[in-house]
C-alpha cells in the first residue's frame, strides 16, 4: 500500500453558539473523532446533508477552522498549529458558491497571480504566462484575463477557482460542493475537467458534496457523514450498491431515479438533530432497525469487510431496502 | 426575558449614565479652568474668588469634589446652583415634563406620518405620490430647524397671529414648536418606512399570501405594515439623541421652559452645577428610553424575542 | 425577486451591461447632476470668497444699515442688502460658505477617517478589540453628544475652528465605524476570503487586497450625506451663539442677527436660511444619485400586474381539460434591454394531472408558473399569448376576478418555504388566515380545518406547531405547513415551484411523495416546476423539457424518458450523474445559455447541440408530432428527413 498523502487523526471541531443573555455558549460537536487517509491521486467523496459537519470538516482539514482536538498527517508531516506553509502549498480549496468565491473587485489575471505572488512560484516575468496556460488549463480563453468575475457565468467562474488552486501545483484539492450550484449541463463540464486534471497531474480530491450520484461518478471511495461523524466508508461502487449503515440505505433510497418506471420503494428518514448525540448510536432515534443496545453503546466505526467500514451494530445485518427481514449476523473483521 | 438579562441591561445602563456624567464633569472642567473665576467678573479681587472658590466647593481637589458630586447624585441630590440657592434637582425635574411632552408628541406624530406615507410611496415605487413624497423629504432634511422655526413665528405669529410665538401654554403653543421638531424628525423615518415597505412587499412570504388569494389591502397591512415598521421603531431609538438637539434649538427660539433651554440659559452664566445637572438627567431620560425602544423591538419581533427568552 | 429572472440577470451579458451602465446611470439622473452642479458652484463661490465677494464681510457702514435686498427696493451696490451693522449681506453669505463648508468637510474627514479605520480593524480582527470599540458606540449612540458639545462651546474661553471641527467631526466615527464593521464582517466570511487564507495571503493582505476593495464604497456615500448634516449642525451652533465667535461670518450667526431684525426686515433671516437649505439639497441630492448608482437593484415593486394589449390566440375547446397555455411570451422591460424570459410556451393541463416543467436556469419555468398565478415579478408582463384556466384567460381577466381565483382555485408554492411564512407572526394565524379566506366557516370549523390540515402533511402535534414561528420550524417542517396552507383550501390547480430544492434528499422525498398522494386524492392538478429530471421522471405523468423559454420537448413522461427524441432532452438526460449505475464519462453540454435579451433566428440550442445541420441557424424548428401526445421541436423529426439519427 502506498504511503498516505493524507492523514487525518481524530479530528474534532467544536462550535461555541452564544446566544444573547446566556454567559455560557452551548457547543455544537460539528465533528467529532474523523478518521480517514487519501492516497496521491485518490478521490475520496465525503456526502451527507445539511448539517452534518462535511464542510465545517473540509476546512478544518485546511487549517482555515482550527480543529478542537486531533491531528492532521501531510505527506508524512504533522500539520502544526502554527506553520501551515506546507498546507498552503500543497493544499487547496474550491468552494460552492461561483459568486463569492472570487474577490469581486480584482480581475481575473489577479486572482490567478495572487498565489504565485505569494508564494513565489515563478519569477515575476513570468507571471503572465503563467496565468495563461491556467486559463488554458481550465479550458478558459486567454483574453478573460482581463475580465472582472461578475462578467463571467456560472460555470466560468467555477473554472478560474479551479485555475487558481492549481496555481499552486497542490497535490491536494478540497472540492467543497464544487458544483452544486450549477446546472446539470455545465456540471458535467465542471465534473469532467476535475477528472482530466487529476489524471494528467495526479491530483488527489476530497470531494464533498450532497448529491450522491455527483459523490459516486467523482469518488474511488466514499465516507457517508451522519451529525459529525463518518457513519459509512468504503469504495464506491459496493457503497452505493451494498449499502452497511442503515442511514446510507436510506439516503440512497431518497434520491431521485431516472426510470421510465416511476416511483421507487423508498424509506422515511426524519432530517437530523444535534439535540440526538446524547449516548448511543447518533441515528438510533430515527434508524428503523434500532434495538436497545443502540441507545446506550454507540458503535465504532469498524472494518467489517475488506475496506469496508461501518459504524453499526448490526452492520453484516443491514438489508439492502430498508424494510426486507434482518439477515443472519455476523461480526466486525 | 429573564431576569438574569434585565440584571446586565440595567448593569449596562448604568455604566452608561455612569460614563457621561464623569466625562461631562472633567471636560467641564478642563475645559473651563477654576469655575470659581469664570463666575465672578474679570479682574475680581483673589480674595473674593478665594471666597467664590469655598461658597461653591470648588476648593477641594478635584477628585473630591467628583465622588461627592456621585455620591450627592445618587441621593437624589444634583447640587445647588451658582446663582441664586434653587436646588438643581427640582429646577431639572421641572423642566423635564416640558421637554418630554414636545418630544412625545413629535415622535408620535413623526412615526404616524412615516409609517402612512412610507407605505403609500413604496404602493407605487417612483410613481408620482413616490415623487412628490420623496420631493418633500429631500428638502424637509435639508430645511435646519432653528430657520424653518424662525419662518413659522415670522408667518403665523407675526403675520396671521394664529399661534403664540413664545412659551407654554394651551395646545395652540405646541403647533409651531412641534412642527418644526416634526420637519426634521421625520423625513428619515419616512425614507426608511419607504425603503422597508418596498423591501418587505417584495419578500416571498407576500407573494405567498398573494397567491392564497388574500386581497391587496389584507396582504399589506396584515403581513405588511408590522413586518415593514420595525426598522423604524429602532432608527427612532437612534434618533433620539437628534430629536434632543432639535429641541434645544426649538426651546431657545420659542422660549420653551424645557431642558434644553435651562442648560442654554445655564451657559450663558456659567451656572456649572446647572449644566452637569441638566445632562445627567438627560443620560438618564435617554438610557431608559433605548431600553425601551429595545423591549418594544422585542415584543413586536418574535425572532428578537425568542433570542431574549 | 423570483429566481428565474435572478438567475438571468446574474447570467454574464446583462452582468456586463450593469456595470458598463454606471457612467451612463450618472448621466441619466437629473438629480444627481443637479446636486453636484448646486455643490460644485457653492463650493466654488466659497472657495474664491475673498476675490468675489464686493466688500469686506466685517466693514460696518452704519450710516446705511438694514438696506434691502434689490428685489425688494435696495440698489446694485448691496445687492441682496445690508445687516444691521450696514454690513454687505451678499459678502457676509459667501465668506459664511466658505466657514460652513469648511469646518463641515474638515469634521467629516476626522470623523470618517476615525470611523474607516476603526470600523474596518474591528470588524475585521473581531475578539476584544471589537468589543470594547462597539460598546464605546453603544454609549456614544445613547447619549446625545451634541449636548455635551453644546456644553463643552458654551464654556469654553476661545472657540476656533479647530474645536468646532473637533467638537463636530469626533461623534460622527460611529457612524462610519458601524456601517463599514457590518460591511466587513459580511465579506471575511464570503468564500473568497478563505480562499486567500487557503493560498496563504496573511491577515494584513486579506484585509487591504480582498476585503478593503469590496466596503470602501459604503464612506463616499455616508460621507456626504454627513457632510450635509454637519452644515446644518454647525450653523445652529452657530445660530445659538457658540460657532465661530463674531466678527466671524456664519451662516447662523447671520440669521441669528437677522432674527432681531425680522419685523423690520424679514428677508436678513430668510437668506442665510436659503443659502443653507440649497447646500444641503445639493449634497443631499448628489448623496442620494450616487448610492442609487452604486445599487443596481432595481426599485420596482407595488402589486401592479400589466395585461397583454395583444389579441388572444383561438384555443379549441376540450372538457377535460384544466388548463391551456397558448403561445405565452413573458417580458421584463429592464433598462439594459428588455430580457425575454418566456419566448412561445403551449402546454395543456387535465384535471388531477401531474405536469413537470423541467429546465435549467434561465429555461423560464419559474416564469412560466409566475405566469399562469399571475404574479410576476415587476416590471414583468405577458406580452402575449393566453393563460386559459376552465375557460378564463387568466393573463386578461380583471385583477379582482384573478383574486378571487387564487387560493380557492389556482394555489401555489415556492422553493424557499421559510420565506413564504410570514416571520412576524404564527404559523397558526397564517393557516386560519388562509382558510377564514376561502370558507365562511366560524371560529371552532376554522380551527378545526386548519387541525386536520396540519395533520394531514404528516404533522403529528399540530397545536404546539401552530402556536410557534416559523424560524423556529426547519425547511421541510415550514414546506409542510405551507403545503397544507394551500391544499386546505381545495383548489383544483397547484403549481408547485421547486417546491423541495432548499430541502435535504430524505426531506424532499418524504414531502413529495406527500404532496403527489394528496394531490392525486383530491383530484388536483399539479405543475411541478423544478431542475432535476429525476423527480419529474419519479412523479409526473407528462414533462414539458424548456430551454432558454422555448419548448423543446413535450410528452408522456415514460415516453419522454424511454425515447428523449429533442438532443436537449438526450444531453440533460446523460449529464446527470446517477447514483445507482455511474457512468464511465459524463456527456457534457458545451457552452453557454444564449443571451435572454437577443432576439433569435433558428433554433436556441443550435450554438450547443451535438447534431446541429445548417437549417437549425436559422429556421425555427417546428413541433413535430412523434408519437400520442408527444412532440419534439426539432428539425431532425421534420416529415421529409434531412438526415435519419438513430437516438
Amino acid at each position: 500500500m502506498t504511503t498516505p498523502l493524507l492523514e487525518v487523526r481524530h479530528l474534532s471541531k467544536e462550535f461555541t453558539v452564544r446566544s444573547v443573555g446566556k454567559k455560557q455558549g452551548s457547543t455544537i460537536r460539528a465533528v467529532e473523532d474523523v478518521s480517514f487517509d487519501i492516497a496521491p491521486g485518490e478521490t475520496l467523496g465525503l456526502v451527507g446533508e445539511s448539517g452534518c459537519g462535511k464542510s465545517t470538516l473540509g476546512r478544518t482539514v485546511l487549517r482555515l477552522l482550527e480543529p478542537t482536538s486531533g491531528e492532521v498527517v501531510f505527506d508524512g508531516a504533522v500539520v502544526g498549529a502554527d506553520d501551515t506553509s506546507l498546507l498552503r502549498r500543497r493544499a487547496q480549496i474550491v468552494f460552492q458558491d461561483p459568486y463569492s468565491s472570487l474577490p469581486p473587485r480584482m480581475r481575473v489575471g489577479r486572482i490567478l497571480a495572487e498565489p504565485l505572488l505569494i508564494h513565489h512560484v515563478v519569477p515575476r516575468s513570468e507571471i503572465g504566462e503563467r496565468v495563461g496556460s491556467l486559463l488554458s488549463a481550465v479550458g478558459l480563453s486567454v483574453d478573460l484575463a482581463r475580465s472582472f468575475p461578475h462578467q463571467l457565468s456560472g460555470g466560468q467562474r467555477q473554472r478560474v477557482s479551479i485555475a487558481r488552486a492549481l496555481a499552486v501545483e497542490p497535490s491536494l484539492i478540497v472540492a467543497d460542493e464544487a458544483v452544486s450550484a450549477l446546472d446539470v449541463s455545465v456540471q458535467a463540464q465542471i465534473l469532467n475537467l476535475l477528472k482530466d486534471l487529476q489524471a494528467e497531474r495526479g491530483l488527489a480530491y476530497l470531494f464533498i458534496s450532497h448529491d450522491l450520484g455527483v459523490v459516486r461518478y467523482m469518488s474511488h471511495r466514499v465516507a457517508v457523514m451522519y451529525l459529525g461523524r463518518i457513519v459509512e466508508m468504503g469504495a464506491a461502487p459496493e457503497l452505493a450498491i451494498r449499502p452497511l449503515h442503515p442511514y446510507t440505505v436510506g439516503l440512497l433510497s431518497a434520491v431521485p431515479k431516472i426510470s421510465a418506471e416511476g416511483v421507487t420503494v423508498r424509506i422515511d428518514i426524519e432530517s437530523p438533530n444535534h439535540s440526538d448525540i446524547v449516548g448511543g448510536c447518533a441515528f438510533a432515534p430515527r434508524c428503523p432497525m434500532a434495538q436497545p443496545v443502540c441507545a446506550t453503546d454507540r458503535p465504532d466505526l469498524a472494518e467489517w469487510e475488506p475496506g469496508r467500514w461501518a459504524a453499526c451494530h448490526f452492520a453484516s445485518q443491514v438489508p439492502e431496502r430498508l424494510g426486507q427481514p434482518i439477515a443472519t449476523s455476523g461480526g466486525p473483521r | 426575558m429573564r431576569g438574569r438579562v434585565l440584571l446586565i441591561r440595567l448593569g449596562q445602563m448604568v455604566l452608561v449614565v455612569l460614563a457621561v456624567v464623569t466625562i461631562a464633569f472633567f471636560v467641564l472642567r478642563i475645559a473651563t479652568g477654576d469655575p470659581a473665576r469664570l463666575v465672578n467678573p474679570p479682574g475680581t479681587p483673589e480674595d473674593i474668588i478665594a471666597q467664590t472658590r469655598e461658597r461653591i466647593g470648588t476648593d477641594k481637589p478635584v477628585a473630591v469634589q467628583y465622588f461627592e458630586y456621585l455620591w450627592n447624585a445618587a441621593q437624589g441630590d444634583l447640587g445647588t446652583s451658582f446663582r441664586g440657592a434653587q436646588p438643581v434637582a427640582s429646577a431639572v425635574f421641572g423642566a423635564l415634563p416640558n421637554t418630554l411632552a414636545l418630544a412625545g408628541i413629535t415622535v408620535v406624530v413623526s412615526a404616524t406620518l412615516a409609517v402612512a406615507l412610507g407605505a403609500v410611496a413604496a404602493w407605487r415605487p417612483s410613481g408620482l405620490l413616490d415623487r412628490l413624497i420623496l420631493g418633500w423629504v429631500a428638502i424637509a432634511q435639508a430645511t435646519p430647524a432653528f430657520w424653518l422655526a424662525v419662518l413659522l413665528v415670522l408667518v403665523f405669529s407675526l403675520n396671521l397671529r394664529w399661534f403664540p410665538a413664545i412659551d407654554m401654554g394651551g395646545w395652540r403653543s405646541f403647533v409651531l414648536p412641534v412642527t418644526t421638531l416634526v420637519v426634521t424628525l421625520s423625513p428619515v423615518l419616512i425614507r426608511t418606512a419607504r425603503q422597508s415597505f418596498i423591501e418587505t412587499l417584495r419578500e416571498d412570504y407576500i407573494k405567498a399570501a398573494r397567491a392564497r388569494g388574500l386581497p391587496s389591502w389584507r396582504v399589506f397591512t396584515v403581513h405588511g405594515v408590522k413586518a415593514a415598521s420595525l426598522p423604524l421603531v429602532t432608527l427612532i431609538g437612534l434618533q433620539l439623541g437628534f430629536l434632543l438637539a432639535g429641541a434645544v434649538v426649538v426651546e431657545a427660539i420659542f422660549n420653551w421652559p424645557g431642558i434644553g433651554k435651562l442648560i442654554l440659559d445655564s451657559l450663558a452664566s456659567r451656572d456649572f452645577p446647572m449644566i452637569q445637572g441638566g445632562i445627567l438627567v438627560a443620560a438618564v431620560v435617554f438610557v431608559v428610553l433605548n431600553f425601551v425602544v429595545d423591549m418594544l423591538y422585542a415584543v413586536l419581533d418574535p425572532r428578537v424575542g425568542a433570542a431574549q427568552a | 425577486m423570483s429566481d428565474a429572472l435572478g438567475a438571468v440577470e446574474l447570467s454574464a451579458p446583462s452582468a456586463r451591461s450593469a456595470v458598463g451602465g454606471a457612467g451612463r446611470r450618472i448621466l441619466r439622473s437629473p438629480l444627481l447632476l443637479i446636486g453636484a452642479l448646486g455643490i460644485t458652484l457653492i463650493g466654488t463661490a466659497a472657495l474664491f470668497a475673498p476675490v468675489i465677494a464686493p466688500y469686506d464681510p466685517s466693514a460696518q457702514n452704519l450710516a446705511n444699515i438694514l438696506a434691502p435686498p434689490i428685489w425688494a427696493g435696495g440698489n446694485t451696490e448691496h445687492l441682496l442688502g445690508t445687516d444691521v451693522l450696514g454690513r454687505d449681506v451678499a459678502s457676509r453669505l459667501l465668506f459664511g460658505a466658505r466657514n460652513s463648508l469648511f469646518i463641515a468637510f474638515s469634521a467629516m474627514l476626522l470623523g470618517s477617517s476615525l470611523g474607516l479605520a476603526t470600523g474596518l480593524l474591528a470588524g475585521f480582527f473581531g475578539g476584544k478589540v471589537d468589543s470594547v470599540l462597539m460598546r464605546l458606540g453603544d454609549v456614544q449612540l445613547a447619549f446625545p453628544f451634541i449636548l455635551l458639545a453644546i456644553a463643552i462651546l458654551g464654556v469654553v474661553a476661545n472657540r476656533g475652528a479647530l474645536l468646532l471641527v473637533v467638537v463636530l467631526g469626533i461623534p460622527g466615527w460611529i457612524i462610519y465605524a458601524r456601517v463599514v464593521r457590518s460591511r466587513v464582517l459580511a465579506e471575511k466570511e464570503k468564500d473568497y476570503v478563505a480562499a486567500a487564507t487557503a493560498l496563504g495571503a496573511g491577515p494584513w493582505r486579506r484585509l487591504f487586497r480582498y476585503v478593503f476593495p469590496s466596503v470602501w464604497q459604503v464612506v463616499p456615500v455616508i460621507a456626504l450625506l454627513d457632510v450635509g448634516f454637519l452644515i446644518i449642525m454647525e450653523s445652529t451652533l452657530s445660530f445659538l451663539g457658540l460657532g465661530l465667535p463674531p466678527p466671524a461670518a456664519t451662516w447662523g450667526g447671520i440669521l441669528a442677527d437677522g432674527r432681531r431684525n425680522m419685523v423690520v426686515s424679514a428677508w436678513l433671516p430668510i437668506l442665510p436660511g436659503l443659502a443653507i437649505m440649497i447646500t444641503v439639497l445639493s449634497i443631499n441630492l448628489l448623496g442620494d444619485g450616487l448610492a442609487s448608482v452604486f445599487d443596481t437593484r432595481h426599485v420596482r415593486g407595488g402589486f401592479r400586474r400589466l395585461r397583454p394589449t395583444t389579441p388572444a390566440p383561438a384555443v379549441d375547446s376540450d372538457g377535460e381539460r384544466l388548463l391551456a397555455v397558448r403561445g405565452l411570451h413573458v417580458e421584463f422591460p429592464l433598462p439594459g434591454g428588455t430580457l425575454k424570459a418566456v419566448r412561445g410556451i403551449d402546454f395543456d393541463l387535465a384535471g388531477g394531472e401531474t405536469l413537470g416543467v423541467v429546465g435549467e436556469s434561465g429555461s423560464g419555468k419559474s416564469v412560466t408558473a409566475a405566469a399562469v398565478i399571475q404574479l410576476l415579478d415587476p416590471p414583468g408582463r405577458v406580452s402575449a399569448g393566453s393563460v386559459v384556466f376552465d375557460g378564463d384567460d387568466l393573463a386578461r381577466i380583471g385583477d379582482r376576478r384573478m383574486a378571487a381565483l387564487r387560493g380557492r382555485q389556482v394555489a401555489m408554492i415556492f422553493q424557499n418555504p421559510a420565506a413564504s411564512l410570514n416571520p412576524v407572526l404564527t404559523i397558526g394565524f397564517q393557516l386560519r388566515e388562509a382558510i377564514r379566506h376561502v370558507t365562511d366557516a366560524d371560529r371552532g370549523t376554522v380551527a378545526d380545518v386548519a387541525r386536520r390540515a396540519l395533520q394531514m402533511v404528516g404533522i403529528a402535534d399540530p397545536e404546539r406547531i401552530s402556536r410557534q414561528y416559523p424560524f423556529q420550524l426547519s425547511g421541510g417542517m415550514n414546506q409542510r405547513v405551507m403545503i397544507a396552507m394551500t391544499l386546505a383550501a381545495r383548489p383544483r390547480l397547484l403549481i408547485a415551484d421547486e417546491p423541495t430544492t432548499a430541502l435535504d434528499t430524505t426531506t424532499q422525498a418524504q414531502i413529495l411523495s406527500r404532496l403527489v398522494e394528496l394531490t392525486e386524492r383530491d383530484d388536483i392538478s399539479l405543475l411541478l416546476i423544478t431542475h432535476d429530471i429525476a423527480l419529474v421522471s419519479e412523479y409526473a405523468d407528462t414533462m414539458l423539457v424548456l430551454y432558454a423559454g422555448e419548448v423543446c420537448e413535450y410528452g408522456p413522461v415514460r415516453r419522454v424518458i424511454a425515447s428523449p427524441h429533442h438532443p436537449y432532452t438526450r444531453a440533460l438526460l446523460q449529464s446527470v450523474p446517477r447514483v445507482e449505475n455511474a457512468a464511465e464519462r459524463l456527456e457534457a453540454i458545451p457552452g453557454e445559455l444564449p443571451d435572454p435579451r437577443q432576439d433569435r433566428v433558428g433554433c436556441p440550442f443550435a450554438a450547443r447541440c451535438p447534431e446541429v445541420m445548417d437549417v437549425c441557424r436559422d429556421v425555427v424548428p417546428p413541433r413535430f408530432d412523434i408519437g400520442p401526445g408527444h412532440l419534439a421541436a426539432c428539425h431532425l423529426w421534420a416529415p421529409q428527413p434531412v438526415e435519419a439519427v438513430t437516438s
